[in-house]
């Protein structure tokens, strides 16, 4: 208690340092002045009284100084003196030390690595200004471009304005269009020089008020502003991220002015956003912002700025200070449906009222920003969390146990040390800096760790070759984490044994602690931390096992094609400038088909729209004599005639794509067994007809071939309904290309892009990789898990040895005590054997029950 | 804690030295008996109460009082005099006053002692 409150006096003076020094200047003063007047009194001259009088004072600032000591020394000087003393300590037992600082050092940065990368995902709030004030429309879970009565998630343009025009909960609202654009633009030179090469450009199309809205400035030029959104298509102008302005431009200081190319138009560069900008999306960087009013310019080309029904906008809105979620919720829902229905060319059909009517947003805080990868990361961020806590409290019992063990070493130095006065308060401070010692140097060395581990994790979770931009990394928050983390360690595991430690029965210790009840007490404690040890490990082996074994059936599960030895790659055909439906695009698809096919090692190339967790394109099937199935929304893939061969999709009935299905003859289908079990009538669907209706017309087609089912979009999906048709008859600008090869990767891989090149030279290859790898990907989250939590597990199982081990060699040292005793006894040399096998086997016994549990997990 | 004491020039006894700590007894039993004094009434207060034997070092009267207040034994409040001056009256805490008390029993089992040392003889 009376520690407590000097140390409360103490760290409240040190706020007020200064208050200090002017009153003790005025009591000197004041004393010195009474002093004089009294030798004044006495009868000597002023000049004397003055000068007897400072001479019986002193040095006025030695006195001031000294104060100061008075307040300060203690804790300092012992401070310093417990770090030396504790670090010469640490050095002179370095195997403990190692292992202490090696053991903690992992458990901190582990934690410090996932910390971030969960802060970054899930906890930091947007750089922008009161970002608790934004809420998003929806829930953020949807994004694409559809066209729809209504949409929940996504709204158009039109409304966007009509929102900003009518509500009256927000401040002002913006408008993001959902999907960031990859587009292969130009660069263009000072000299007005377009750069020859292509580099790929992420640009987010933004309303006018996106910026202004948020509370963001440029750093150089201007952000974009309401005028630039005013019209459609009158204001080609760009603001660039700080990243892109450095990858692109080299930091270019004029950069004001200049100019990049997307697509045929030429845009201005007007400003350079805030370095710690990245956009409102998390694991996502735009490189380019451009207004919604030049979507038509921008690869590749929505139109959606004057329809009144294509849904394809995030709207954000800032609340107005004191508006509640409840009062703007009923107002967004107002709106939604008197906007809706006010559209002139709004299709007021009873099947749209009714979905109308039953439409209902719900407003979800923005501050975190929106994110696609939250949604897939959270939980396996929070379990490995939790994984890399129970790591460190692993790492913590084995310290605490291996600094249990050195006390018994150390007994005799403390005794000592308290026979000669120590306070027992004092040596359990002496101790306690010792583990503090420790534990920063853990933590010093785990944030180094951390720091690499972060870009390991990154590159992990992002599982392909561009990483996700996050802007997860050695932050002041994960920093200020650490240190937290890391004396909460050096409490956590050094309390327990300084207090052990000097609670000592002074004349057994120095008796060479001999004492017997302080340290079975002890020994008890030492095995109960091992046993906290080795159960956590078990939990944490456990569930490596499990996360394992969900990855193993997970990798076994038949996605229905066969994933090994395809190659697959992207080209970017809208880089071509030629529209979807130009016949010069469609051959020049077949021409690369054609060429790819016959390389030697090919097997089978093709074209595809979709592969595997691409997307999708959903339009109904409709199926004379079948009701009710405007809705079923098949999944639609357009494919080239070897796309069957390529993925080793087992043909069922009927026949696949081939020359003869050209632009002309009769459109022809080939349907998924799921299609033909569900949506035909029964009897044998080849040869009948269904209408698909398509760019608002129904186009006819025929069932000529019925395919294996596939998985589409995840393994552990329900069975789709797939339909594919040929590009032939429906013209696509792909992305896919698929070849199924035999020998080496690399060869086919150089041998492909050459003959893709040999047709046209410019078109853009992007993301050369296996099918397998693909698929793999899908998996990055519960392969994540699996390998992080195992090796988590297996550094449980690592530091649990340590912690038997170190419960071995102290209670082998407690033997040796009597061992000295007992080689007096005669003829009875086994019975020291004995007493050592006996806590051998107890330890094997522990050991073995770990591992059997652990072959239990993997069965 | 050096010898904080030393005897008074002015008077004719022999300087001995004094014990060390005593310093703090000194100042907690004249604040005790004057309830609340300045840093120049308790070194005048010291002189007057041992007959002008034992003067005070005022350079380290002051550290000791800054001390006092980090031990919670005194506490320190600014007043004015009786001549009308701003000053830093002193008063003895709860705390203060046990320590006195310990200070004393001390005191007095070590001088009884060295005087029945002295004694002996």
């Amino acid at each position: 208690m009376e520690f407590i409150g000097e140390l409360i006096r103490r760290l409240r003076m040190l706020r007020h340092r200064g208050q200090l020094d002017s009153d003790l200047e005025e009591e000197i003063r004041l004393h010195v002045e009474l002093r004089e007047q009294q030798l004044i009194d006495r009868g000597l001259t002023a000049v004397d009284a003055r000068r007897a009088a400072r001479l019986r004072l002193g040095n006025a600032t030695r006195i001031k100084e000294k104060s100061h000591m008075e307040w300060m020394s203690e804790i300092i000087s012992d401070f310093t003196q417990d770090v030396a003393y504790g670090a010469r300590a640490l050095l002179r037992s370095r195997a403990l030390t190692f292992v202490a600082v090696i053991s903690l050092a992992l458990g901190i940065g582990a934690n410090a690595a996932i910390f971030s990368l969960l802060d970054a995902v899930l906890l930091r709030s947007l750089p922008v200004k009161d970002p608790g004030q934004l809420v998003l429309l929806g829930t953020g879970s949807d994004d694409g471009i559809g066209n729809n009565i209504v949409n929940t998630d996504l709204y158009s343009y039109p409304f966007y304005r009509e929102l900003q025009k009518r509500n009256q909960v927000f401040t002002d609202v913006a408008a993001i269009f959902s999907m960031t654009d990859s587009v292969h633009g130009f660069v263009v030179s000072k000299t007005d020089q377009v750069s020859t090469d292509s580099e790929i450009m992420h640009v987010a199309l933004v309303s006018g008020t996106y910026f202004p809205m948020l509370g963001v400035h440029a750093d150089m030029g201007r952000m974009l502003n309401e005028e630039d959104d005013s019209a459609e298509g009158t204001h080609p102008v760009a603001v660039i991220s700080q990243s892109f302005w450095e990858r692109a431009f080299n930091r270019d200081p004029d950069i004001v002015g200049r100019e990049v190319k997307l697509g045929s138009a030429v845009f201005h560069i007007v400003g350079v956003a805030p370095h710690e900008f990245f956009g409102t999306k998390v694991g996502e960087l735009p490189d380019i912002w451009v207004p919604t009013s030049m979507t038509k310019y921008v690869p590749p080309g929505w139109d959606f700025y004057s329809k009144n029904f294509t849904q394809c906008l995030n709207i954000i809105g800032r609340l107005k200070p004191g508006v509640s979620m409840l009062t703007a919720t009923s107002n967004v829902n107002l709106l939604l449906q008197q906007i809706t229905k006010g559209f002139s060319d709004a299709d007021l059909n009873q099947k749209n009222l009714y979905k109308l009517n039953r439409a209902h947003v719900s407003l979800t805080p923005m501050a975190n920003g929106l994110s696609s990868i939250r949604h897939e990361f959270s939980e396996p961020l929070q379990i490995l969390m939790g994984v890399v806590v129970l790591v460190l409290l692993i790492a913590c019992a084995n310290i605490g146990n291996l600094l249990l063990a050195r006390s018994t070493a150390r007994a005799r130095e403390l005794a000592v040390r308290q026979a000669l006065g120590a306070r027992r308060s004092r040596l359990i401070r002496q101790l306690l800096t010792e583990s503090l010692v420790l534990a920063l140097g853990g933590g010093a060395i785990g944030i180094g760790l951390g720091a690499v581990a972060i870009r390991f994790l990154l590159r992990m979770v992002s599982g392909g070759s561009e990483t996700i931009p996050v802007s997860a990394g050695l932050d002041l928050r994960v920093l200020g984490f650490t240190l937290v983390v890391t004396l909460a360690t050096a409490l956590l595991f050094g309390t327990v044994p300084a207090f052990r430690a000097t609670r000592l029965h002074l004349s057994d210790s120095l008796k060479d602690g001999r004492g017997p009840s302080a340290t079975s007490a002890r020994n008890s404690l030492a095995k109960a931390l091992v046993i906290a040890q080795v159960s956590l490990s078990l939990v944490l082996m456990v569930g490596a096992q499990l996360f394992l074994r969900t990855l193993v059936n997970l990798n076994n599960i038949d996605p229905g094609f066969n994933r090994e030895g395809v190659l697959r790659l992207n080209v970017d055909a809208q880089f071509t400038g030629m529209k979807d439906d130009d016949p010069r695009l469609n051959a020049m698809f077949q021409q690369i088909e054609a060429r790819v096919n016959a390389l030697p090692g090919v097997k089978a190339a093709s074209f595809s729209a979709f592969t595997f967790r691409e997307g999708s394109w959903s339009e109904a099937m409709l199926v004379p004599g079948m009701p009710g199935n405007e809705n079923n929304g098949v999944h639609q893939n357009v494919v080239g005639d070897r796309y069957f061969a390529t993925m080793k999709i087992p043909l069922l009935a009927g026949r696949t794509f081939n020359e003869g299905d050209t632009a002309t003859s009769q459109h022809v289908a080939v349907i998924s067994e799921h299609i033909a079990k569900t949506l035909f009538p029964p009897g044998n669907p080849i040869g009948s007809h269904f209408k698909i209706p398509d760019n608002n017309q129904q186009v006819d087609y025929q069932v000529i071939g019925i395919v294996k089912d596939v998985k589409f979009s995840d393994l552990r999906e329900n069975t789709k309904n797939i339909n594919y048709l040929s590009y032939r008859q429906r013209p696509w600008s792909f992305g896919d290309f698929e070849v199924r090869y035999s020998g080496d990767f690399s060869a086919v891989s150089h041998a492909v892009q050459q003959a893709i090149h040999s047709v046209n030279r410019n078109l853009p290859i992007m993301n050369v990789t296996t099918l397998d790898e693909q698929v793999a990907r899908t998996m990055t989250n519960q392969r994540l898990v699996a390998q992080i939590s195992g090796f988590f597990g297996i550094l449980a199982a690592f530091l649990s040895c340590i912690g038997i081990y170190s419960l071995m060699s102290y209670t082998a040292d407690e033997q040796m005590k009597s061992v000295s005793a007992l080689r007096w006894v005669p003829d009875d040399p086994t019975f020291v054997g004995w007493s050592y096998a006996k806590r051998w086997c107890l330890s094997q016994q522990v050991l073995s029950s770990v591992f059997r549990s652990h072959c239990w997990a993997v069965t | 804690m050096t010898a904080l004491i030393r005897v008074g020039k002015s008077s004719k006894t022999e300087r001995d030295e004094i014990p060390p700590g005593t310093l703090y007894l000194l100042i907690l039993k004249t604040v005790a008996v004057n309830g609340r004094l300045h840093g120049y009434e308790i070194a005048e207060g010291i002189q007057r109460a041992s007959d002008d034997v034992l003067q005070v070092e005022e350079g380290s009267l002051y550290p000791a009082l800054q001390r006092m207040l980090v031990k919670g034994w005194v506490t320190a409040e600014w007043g004015v005099t009786a001549g009308n001056r701003r000053a830093r009256y002193y008063t003895l805490t709860p705390s203060g006053r046990k320590q006195l008390q310990a200070e004393i029993s001390q005191f007095e089992r070590v001088m009884g002692a060295i005087a029945r040392v002295v004694q002996t003889a």
